[in-house]
């Protein structure tokens, strides 16, 4: 084995075990996650992680189009992303409030309580569950 | 010579590349909100998962897959603070609140108009 | 003679993205990039439009010097014990107008140290930004409006 080799390979074994420390990590935030928009964040961040172990199977096995499988998964995490953001936006108002101190909501942070228009909007609305009706 | 030193290019951008994966997984646990927790994936992420694609181009050795190694990174930074953007844009409508210790808001006042 | 040399640069571009050195392709490449530069002949002409690609080139390279220093901000501000954090959101006032430059300086802005670009206001004259740092809200703004904003400026009118 030549030295270059032999740093190499050390080299990713040393990533593969940082990259599944960090990708527990980010499990870890999917699943105590409190709010979606958090879950998603972490679920985005793993998609990247999953790239990194994409890159390093590459070097190791020396197949090159490893890097085009890399793209797509990119490709797919952002669409994903996306999607979930449209999603927490058309769902409508927050889902029941994770449990957080008294002061996490910092006075005038709401903004449905105290807006004129959605409010008067939605006291003419039956006794809807509370999400607001967007046409996207 | 010249492999060993590209070995050792090879391994150091390995290696700091999963090095900002962890910082920014460990980052996504120890920030307080969700949007503080954007930093840290939208930037340390992106830009560790983008050294290690250089670093897959640079192994190959030829022109084509480090043109297309390098068309990769541009893609994830190009993508990054776009996702970043629209999730963040729809916690904040959708009133997902900031952190206790959040010093300023000056969205406030705005939010009622978007 | 200049569209020449551009499309020489742009067939040896074409080239080392398709992969394959031959005659052929280099030929092939040279009449793709002499097409698609006399499709915009009329904006490819002359010393502006080098002084242009200079100064995005510029851009370019002052947003990967602060990609570089961001992750490297974040990595210290998360790996430090007790993490000095003020976040907030603060207001920057807009001096582009046009989506495009809009959108480019919010993309710039969320991957620059610290800072995270959230929303425009509905008028466009403000872009909501927020930053992991808040004690210093008009050296930020400054930052952004004297760099980023500045080079867009000189890059895209």
């Amino acid at each position: 084995m030549t030295p270059a080799a032999m740093i190499l390979s050390s080299a990713i074994w040393i990533a593969l075990v940082v990259l599944g420390l960090a990708f527990l990590l980010t499990v870890r935030r999917v699943v105590i996650g409190p709010t979606l928009p958090d879950r998603v964040v972490a679920l985005d961040m793993l998609v990247g992680i999953v790239i990194g172990f994409i890159a390093l199977i590459a070097i190791r096995t020396g197949f090159t189009l490893y890097i085009d499988i890399a793209i797509s998964l990119g490709l797919v995490g952002f669409l994903a992303t996306v999607a979930f953001a449209r999603f927490i936006l058309a769902r409508g108002g927050r889902a029941p409030a994770p449990p957080q101190p008294a002061d996490f909501v910092p006075a005038g942070l709401v903004p449905t309580a105290q807006s004129p228009k959605p409010s008067g909007k939605r006291k003419a609305e039956p006794p809807a569950p509370p999400r607001r009706k967007k046409s996207r | 010579m010249i492999e060993l030193v590209l070995a050792i290019l090879i391994a150091t951008l390995i290696l700091v590349g999963a090095a900002f994966a962890l910082v920014a997984a460990i980052g996504l646990n120890r920030l307080p909100d969700v949007y503080t927790r954007m930093h840290a994936a939208s930037k340390a992420g992106t830009v560790g998962s983008g050294l290690m694609l250089i670093a897959v181009g640079l192994h190959a050795g030829d022109v084509a897959t480090l043109a297309r190694a390098l068309a990769g990174f541009f893609f994830f930074v190009l993508t990054a603070p776009i996702s970043a953007h629209l999730l963040a844009m729809a916690a904040l409508k959708m009133g997902y609140p900031l952190a206790s210790h959040t010093v300023r808001d000056e969205m406030q006042n705005h939010r009622e108009a978007i | 003679m200049i569209t020449f040399l551009l499309s020489l640069i742009f067939a040896v571009i074409w080239v080392a993205v398709t992969g394959s050195a031959s005659v052929q392709n280099l030929i092939l490449g040279f009449a793709l990039s002499t097409f698609a530069l006399w499709i915009v002949r009329e904006e490819a002409s002359g010393q502006a439009y080098m002084r242009r690609v200079w100064r995005i080139f510029s851009l370019l390279m002052l947003f990967f010097k602060e990609l570089a220093l961001s992750a490297w901000k974040v990595a210290v501000l998360v790996a430090s014990p007790r993490m000095p954090l003020k976040p907030g959101i603060f207001a920057f006032p807009l001096t582009v107008d046009r989506d495009f430059e809009i959108t480019l300086l919010a993309s710039l802005i969320t991957l620059t140290p610290g800072t995270l670009s959230v929303d425009v206001s509905a008028d466009r004259k403000l872009l909501f930004v927020h930053a992991l740092d808040c004690s210093n809200v008009d050296a930020t703004k400054r930052d952004i409006a004297q760099g980023f904003e500045k080079k867009i400026i000189e890059a895209f009118r």
